[in-house]
């Protein structure tokens, strides 16, 4: 890894000062990265990052010299690269006191919520070395607040595009506070444009406070190596449902991880990825029940082309003193080539007595009864296994409560694995 | 016209749980517009014959040829064969998550058009209902799974049912009616039946002759220890069930062990 600082002091206090950042986030960002270099990177099971190129790009140039004043009239957050976010509220969301600001807006705007949540509780900013870079290299970002009482019938949709051709480091973060008994859903895609010589380091964090019940869809189709987290902390009676589709095309580590702290909190964790090519992709996902009568459930089901690689992590953790608790995980990956490179792995660390916990795991490979079946009436190999793969993933689709985003996410495993199988057939 | 032509058809199974030599010289020959059953005692190779003529993998071809209307298949995988013409009625049917029938047969119907031309939603839906229909199939097993949880008469029922939206030019049944009560053998005769024509044929592999009293058969065949013993038209089939096999292996001088023989 290299140790060389990817800026100085200077040129941080420079790009905090042309943002107009609080004297709180300066001294965030320079703490950070005095520590940054030092901290050990995250260790993730059976994942071996170390060779990527986490960091490649700089991170501080070409920042945006004036934030754009806000429009609002639908509630859609887009955000190209590190510009400024346009967001737009509808009128429910605005009359709801619903706020969606960029990310230096906001710091500026809400400086008592940053100081509370900002890589506080859901990832802290010396967690380590991703996080700490993070901290001290955020460029762009938005964040969310939703009061109270709140309950949105459309769902918040947001949009992030990594823009490489700037040659900028894309160091991106969300911060969403769902207030106390707020109900509402959030849409997300994440894409890149094609350069992938450019790293990414996205956090998002995602804080639900009590009785908050949050359904959290995302699209990923980044391009870039990349670091991504995705980090909850769930508060007493709250509930986070999530449905994610990790169709990237890069090396990514996805470290996902949700805090049920509060009594009676609830997590459905629902993902499907696909591995083509010859990328990585290292899934980490972890839920830890601290509160009492909490429930975490993790569902991951993967697809792996090609001479690529998919690592499924399930870690359910219930600590002591979380009496009747529950932790149950399914971690599946479906390999369809030789060479294709596959784990599933669940763990489950159990420190209290009164709690139910279980997993399953497989590594397989597509059932040849069942391609010959669908080929004997016709289908090409391609189409026979497509078919039998969206069978696999169905589990994870039939969850997603918006028809349209279910399209979405239909046609994205099409795409990627018509591209896949493009690569292979090629290969052979 | 069309024609499937087998010609002394030798073909090995070699895996975990088989090494043999199962179809010795199997002779036959079919064109479009007859319906052709092949009998025979279990363990003869009826089974391996309708796999190999479709492309199973599992099942080598040492020596002989198939040849649909001239031009050998052997080269060629089964998705292939499907597409030139030829439909397996499978005894054991693969369940699929996820995908469900009327979606399935969709994309079948579709491999067999051109990519810009699919089925409109409309014909298809008309057809299916159609078929349905006829089959005695409630609405809703089209937009099950495919074969999910089905029972077994009910996956028969389904073959029939892809039989009738695909539209083969040949279709080889393996043991349809095994596990149908009377009833449902007869819906799934009145679903081959309805097939008939001078652009369809059909090659019925059956262990009884019951299913043939509803599906009169043009030509039958006999098999006995991996080839063709004896053909003949439908009475054939009527003296087998009065003789049994062992009456005929007797009657031809044949040296064959029948398996349920002791």
């Amino acid at each position: 890894m290299n140790k060389k600082l990817f800026t100085s002091e200077q040129e941080l206090t420079a790009f905090s000062q042309q943002h107009h950042e609080t004297a709180a986030m300066v001294q965030i960002r320079a703490a950070a990265f005095e520590q940054y270099a030092e901290l050990p990177l995250p260790q993730f099971q059976k994942i071996n990052y170390r060779t990527w190129s986490l960091f490649n790009g700089e991170p501080l140039v070409a920042a945006p010299s004036t934030l754009k004043p806000l429009t609002k009239s639908t509630a859609t957050i887009s955000q190209q690269g590190t510009q400024p976010a346009q967001i737009q509220l509808n009128a429910e969301a605005q009359a709801a006191g619903v706020v969606a600001l960029d990310f230096f807006e906001a710091e500026q705007q809400f400086p008592e919520l940053f100081a509370k949540y900002y890589m506080t509780i859901a990832l802290a900013k010396d967690a380590h070395r991703l996080a700490a870079f993070h901290a001290a290299a955020v460029n762009s970002g938005v964040f969310v607040y939703v009061p109270a009482g709140v309950q949105l019938k459309e769902p918040l949709t947001w949009e992030f595009t990594q823009d490489t051709t700037t040659g900028q480091m894309y160091v991106h973060h969300v911060l969403l506070i769902a207030g106390e008994k707020s109900r509402f859903t959030i849409l997300e895609s994440r894409q890149s444009d094609d350069e992938q010589a450019i790293s990414a380091n996205i956090v998002e964090e995602l804080i639900l406070q009590a009785g908050a019940q949050v359904h959290f869809t995302s699209i990923d189709e980044l391009k870039s190596t990349a670091y991504l987290a995705r980090r909850a902390y769930l508060s007493a009676n709250s509930r986070l449902d999530w449905a994610l589709g990790l169709m990237n095309d890069s090396n990514v580590l996805d470290d996902f991880n949700v805090d049920l702290k509060g009594d009676g909190s609830h997590t459905e964790f629902k993902a499907v990825a696909i591995s083509a090519g010859t990328q990585i992709q290292g899934v980490t996902t972890r839920v830890t029940n601290y509160g009492q009568h909490t429930e975490g459930n993790i569902l991951q089901h993967g697809v792996i082309l090609s001479d690529a690689t998919l690592i499924f992590n399930g870690i359910g953790h219930i600590v002591k003193g979380a009496r009747d608790s529950d932790a149950q995980q399914e971690n599946r990956v479906l390999m369809l080539s030789k060479t294709a490179r596959g784990d599933a792995n669940p763990i489950l660390l159990i420190d209290e007595n009164d709690v139910r916990a279980g997993h399953a795991a497989s590594v397989g490979r597509v059932d040849a009864s069942q391609m010959y079946y669908l080929m004997s009436r016709g289908l090409s190999k391609d189409v026979a296994e497509r078919l039998v793969i969206r069978g696999f993933l169905g589990s994870v689709l039939t969850e997603i409560p918006l028809a349209e985003a279910r399209e979405k996410l239909t046609a994205t495993i099409e795409r990627k694995l018509i591209d896949g199988q493009k690569h292979r057939d090629r290969a052979e | 016209m069309a024609n499937l032509t087998i010609k002394n058809l030798h073909v090995r199974v070699d895996d975990e749980s088989e090494h043999k030599e199962i179809l010795k010289g199997v002779d036959l020959s079919m064109n479009s517009g007859e319906i052709h059953a092949i009998m025979g005692p279990n363990g003869t190779g009826k089974s391996t014959l309708s796999e190999t003529i479709m492309g199973n993998p599992r099942y080598t071809v040492t020596e002989g040829d198939i040849l649909l209307n001239g031009e050998s298949l052997l080269d060629k995988p089964v998705d292939e064969r499907a597409r030139a013409g030829l439909f397996l009625g499978m005894q054991y049917p693969a369940e699929i998550m996820g995908v469900t029938n009327a979606e399935f047969m969709r994309s079948a119907i579709n491999a067999r058009r051109a990519d810009d031309d699919p089925i409109p939603v409309r014909e298809f839906i008309k057809e299916l209902d159609k078929n349905l229909n006829l089959l005695d199939m409630n609405e809703k097993m089209a937009e099950r799974y495919l074969n999910q949880g089905f029972s077994g008469g009910e996956k028969k029922r389904n073959e029939i049912l892809q039989l009738l939206m695909i539209k083969p030019t040949f279709a080889i049944l393996d043991e349809i009616d095994s596990g149908l009560d009377i009833d449902a053998m007869k819906v799934v005769a009145k679903g081959v039946n309805s097939m008939r024509g001078a652009d369809f044929g059909s090659l019925i592999i059956t262990h009884y002759e019951r299913l043939l009293d509803y599906i009169t058969p043009d030509v039958v065949h006999v098999m006995m220890g991996g080839r063709v013993v004896k053909s003949g038209d439908a009475s054939l089939a009527a003296k087998l069930e009065d003789e049994g096999y062992t009456g005929l292996r007797d009657e031809l001088g044949l040296d064959v062990q029948l398996t349920d023989e002791n």
